[in-house]
């Protein structure tokens, strides 16, 4: 079920009728079980489609509360073994060969963010963090939850019982914000990203076009030009799936996590990622990079190492998060651009604070300038290495040889200047309209005015869509 | 649910009353597309509707009438070829209106065909004559030419055209109408507003998006006449015939098919139809793989097709290299000649079945 079409929209219009016909919260639990058997359903044509799906879950199933039974550290190693093991031979990943491959098409969508959700929940089980045992309507409703089931959020299982458990309460300012809320993702989806998609699309056709022979520079900007392009569609395009599922959340007595904050405010590479996808750095931090400096901290003991330890924490954690996005090679090309992303800014922060002290380079950080440059300098890396999500291997080999080292460096280092300037022209126009922008809230504050510019947007969403006629794929559901 | 129930109504009155007064503002600024008597979709990037296969979906309305109607379907060479004044002039006593939509292999041609049949009445569709243009790169594969990244799967432009307003909807059996086809007048006037806007976002963006996509030039009458081809644009024009064919060796059935049950269609209304065999340079025809191979398919069918009453073959004219400006295109100065040639086939074609019984009674 496309986010983006018409069935969805009566799919979660019946869902919310439903809901709120039935706000008590096992109500609510009826209601959201069934939605999520037909949402599933709504992707496959035969149940032995989405039997790989039901095996791995109640696969996981069992072995969550085996491991909560016994507490066992060697448990808790099993099972994370077998679910991982489980999800790498149905996800088909490429290394695998043939070997192990199923020999029917079935269910992968959402997958990733299944395992996630276990594996989190074997880990809290393993370490006392889950009270009781986990009912089956619950454990389904929490990892096949249509409003997370395609790409997140990861929200925390404690944190989806507690709110399952809590009565629908709703005025008319919370419906209306969620109106609202709905309102500006689809204006995002089909909208800016649909516009975005579109200008991505006859870029990275330009770019890839074998017969055409561009000069460097025209190559250069042609690449940057792509990369932006994606970035920007990318973003709107997840975020904006995001605004419509905790919009349409809030309507069903559910609190989904928020899973953006400004990330091009970001002013480096660290800061972005607790910008961006939150809930997966998030679950990255907790399982992964938290437990792997303890490890590293425990065997190298001397203090004069423990600042770079956390460059080697950093490196793997965002080198498994980046390969966690695609099955073939070029994702590991991704994973180690995201992993040196994140070592060598951990690495220039210690540097940088050894040679100047920490106050100066707070200090140093706080000038506009340096500002705008340091957030040029973030989206530029992120928007280049996110090439590797749009390429495939020999095209990503093709324009690196084609490019060379010198057309790359050029690439960070002008399209850095160019979002440096942006962003710093963007913040002075956004400071000018500030004092306006009060006035417009209160005059935009009455039903009616504020009614008509949530119909604004759904005519302005429309009309875009009236202009191209494929709306966007949601971009996050194939990884 | 009252809360919701209550915010649902504000949001869609708010919606309709907003877009009363954009549609009221529309028409008031920019009135309806005036496109003529006669249609021509060579004319759409003149009007409000753009593009050949919108103008065709959009204006069709004014084919439901009882005079007699030469209508003209096929891909560009089709509209570059039969320019509809010089049709029209050589037929004065009908209508001639040129529906072809370039980029059109078989299956589109019979989906103009079913969209003109559909909004016209049973007497309406007695008068048309439909003039078919063949050539070999009409009988592309459906899998070839429209399963393309740029669109659903398996979608034509005029399917595009079908969903892109919500006219029809998509389903498991291809395009089901939502608005019935009689109605596509008040149809047209309730999207007026998007078609201003579409228009004007794209006049505004038009240079911007030249930097985007690779458009081809817009070249003058002068420049197609002058137009000389060397040896490594026919190379170049022979690849992409090729490619745009999917590097088949053969033509498949299914478009021939495709064809003869678009004709049985037509007679079984009463209808005419003229088969044109398109004539292509002697350079083209003898570097494409697949012209033998049209050739040995669509001579024995036209043969057939010839023996039923109502149908019409004009085989291919008499034409030289030096006739076209590229691989498929004549220029401008033969056209005039080429009107003629086809004006004395339709109108020394046999009436229709329907017409005789209509005139006996």
């Amino acid at each position: 079920m496309a986010f983006t079409s018409l069935t969805f929209i009566a799919f979660i219009t019946a869902v919310v009728l439903l809901t709120s016909a039935m706000p008590s919260p096992r109500g609510r639990s009826g209601v959201l079980f069934v939605a999520n058997l037909v949402f599933i359903g709504s992707y496959v044509t035969s149940v032995e489609q989405v039997a790989p799906l039901a095996a791995f879950l109640l696969l996981c199933f069992v072995l969550i509360e085996v491991v909560r039974r016994s507490r066992s550290s060697a448990m808790l190693v099993f099972g994370l073994a077998v679910a991982v093991c489980t999800f790498i031979v149905l996800k088909k990943f490429s290394f695998l060969g043939d070997a192990l491959i199923l020999p029917f098409p079935y269910l992968i969508v959402g997958l990733s963010y299944i395992l996630f959700r276990v594996l989190h929940l074997m880990i809290d089980a393993q370490q006392g963090e889950l009270d009781r045992p986990v009912a089956p309507l619950q454990f389904f409703n929490y990892t096949c939850n249509f409003l997370a089931f395609n790409a997140g959020p990861i929200q925390r299982y404690q944190d989806h019982d507690a709110n399952s458990r809590q009565p629908l309460l709703l005025d008319e300012e919370k419906v209306y914000r969620a109106f609202a809320r709905v309102v500006k993702g689809f204006v995002k989806v089909g909208v800016v990203s649909a516009i975005f998609n579109y200008l991505f699309e006859n870029m990275s056709a330009r770019l890839l076009d074998p017969a055409a022979q561009p000069a460097l520079p025209v190559l250069g900007a042609m690449m940057v030009a792509a990369a932006v392009f994606y970035t920007v569609y990318l973003y709107a395009n997840f975020a904006g799936y995001m605004d419509i599922v905790i919009g349409v959340g809030w309507l069903i007595g559910q609190d989904v996590p928020e899973n953006f904050n400004r990330p091009f405010l970001a002013r480096n590479f660290l800061d972005f990622w607790s910008r961006w996808h939150m809930t997966l750095s998030d679950w990255f931090k907790t399982y992964l990079f938290n437990p792997l400096l303890k490890t590293l901290a425990t065997r190298i003991t001397s203090p004069k190492s423990a600042p770079y330890l956390a460059v080697i924490a950093f490196f793997v954690t965002f080198l498994i998060m980046g390969v966690w996005h695609g099955t073939t090679t070029v994702f590991v090309v991704y994973g180690l651009l995201m992993g040196a992303g994140a070592s060598i800014n951990k690495l220039w922060q210690v540097a940088i604070t050894q040679r100047v002290g920490k106050k100066r380079y707070k200090a140093i950080g706080e000038k506009p300038l340096a500002i705008g440059l340091a957030r040029g300098m973030t989206l530029a890396y992120f928007a280049l290495a996110l090439s590797c999500l749009w390429l495939d291997m020999p095209q990503l080999s093709d324009l690196v040889q084609r490019l060379g080292a010198f057309g790359l460096l050029a690439c960070y280092g002008g399209l850095s200047l160019a979002a440096g300037i942006a962003f710093l022209a963007w913040d002075a126009v956004t400071n000018l309209y500030q004092p306006m922008r009060r006035d417009v809230t209160s005059v935009s504050n009455g039903v009616i005015t504020r009614n008509l510019g949530l119909a604004l947007q759904i005519l302005l969403v429309l009309t875009v869509a009236s202009f191209f006629h494929k709306a966007p794929e949601f971009v996050y559901r194939a990884f | 649910m009252k809360l919701i129930l209550k915010q649902t109504t504000l949001l869609i009155g708010a919606m309709v009353a907003l877009y009363g007064v954009a549609l009221a503002l529309s028409l008031l600024l920019v009135p309806q597309a005036q496109i003529g008597q006669r249609l021509d979709a060579g004319l759409a990037t003149q009007s409000l509707y753009m593009t050949e296969p919108k103008y065709v979906f959009l204006a069709r309305g004014q084919l439901n009438s009882t005079s007699d109607k030469v209508v003209l379907v096929g891909a560009s060479n089709m509209q570059a070829g039969f320019r509809q004044a010089q049709v029209q002039a050589q037929l004065p006593q009908v209508e001639v209106h040129n529906l072809s939509v370039g980029g059109s292999n078989i299956t589109q041609v019979g989906q103009i065909v079913d969209l003109v049949r559909e909004i016209q009445s049973p007497e309406a569709r007695r008068h048309n004559t439909f003039v078919i243009g063949l050539w070999y790169g009409l009988f592309a594969d459906d899998k070839t030419r429209w399963y393309t990244d740029d669109r659903h799967a398996g979608d034509t432009d005029i399917d595009i055209e079908r969903y892109r307003y919500g006219f029809y909807r998509r389903t498991a059996h291809g395009p089901a109408p939502v608005l019935p086809p009689e109605h596509l007048g008040w149809g047209v006037t309730l999207i007026h507003p998007y078609l201003v806007l579409d228009r004007t976002a794209r006049d505004l963006t038009r240079s911007l998006r030249s930097h985007l996509a690779a458009k081809p030039k817009v070249i003058t009458d002068e420049q197609r006449n002058a137009a000389v081809l060397n040896e490594a644009d026919k190379r170049k024009y022979l690849a992409f015939w090729r490619k745009s064919m999917g590097s088949a060796q053969t033509l498949s059935d299914a478009p021939f098919l495709v064809l003869e049950h678009t004709v049985e269609r037509i007679l079984a209304d009463g209808g005419r139809v003229v088969l044109v065999d398109m004539p292509i340079p002697v350079w083209h025809a003898q570097g494409a793989v697949l012209q033998a191979d049209y050739a040995h398919r669509v001579h024995p069918l036209l043969d057939r097709l010839q023996t039923r009453p109502g149908v019409t073959v004009v085989p291919a004219f008499d034409s030289t290299d030096d006739d076209f400006s590229d691989e498929v295109h004549p220029k401008p100065r033969v056209t005039n000649l080429w009107a003629q040639r086809l004006a004395s086939a339709v109108a020394a074609g046999p009436v229709p079945p329907a017409a005789q019984s209509a005139s006996m009674n």
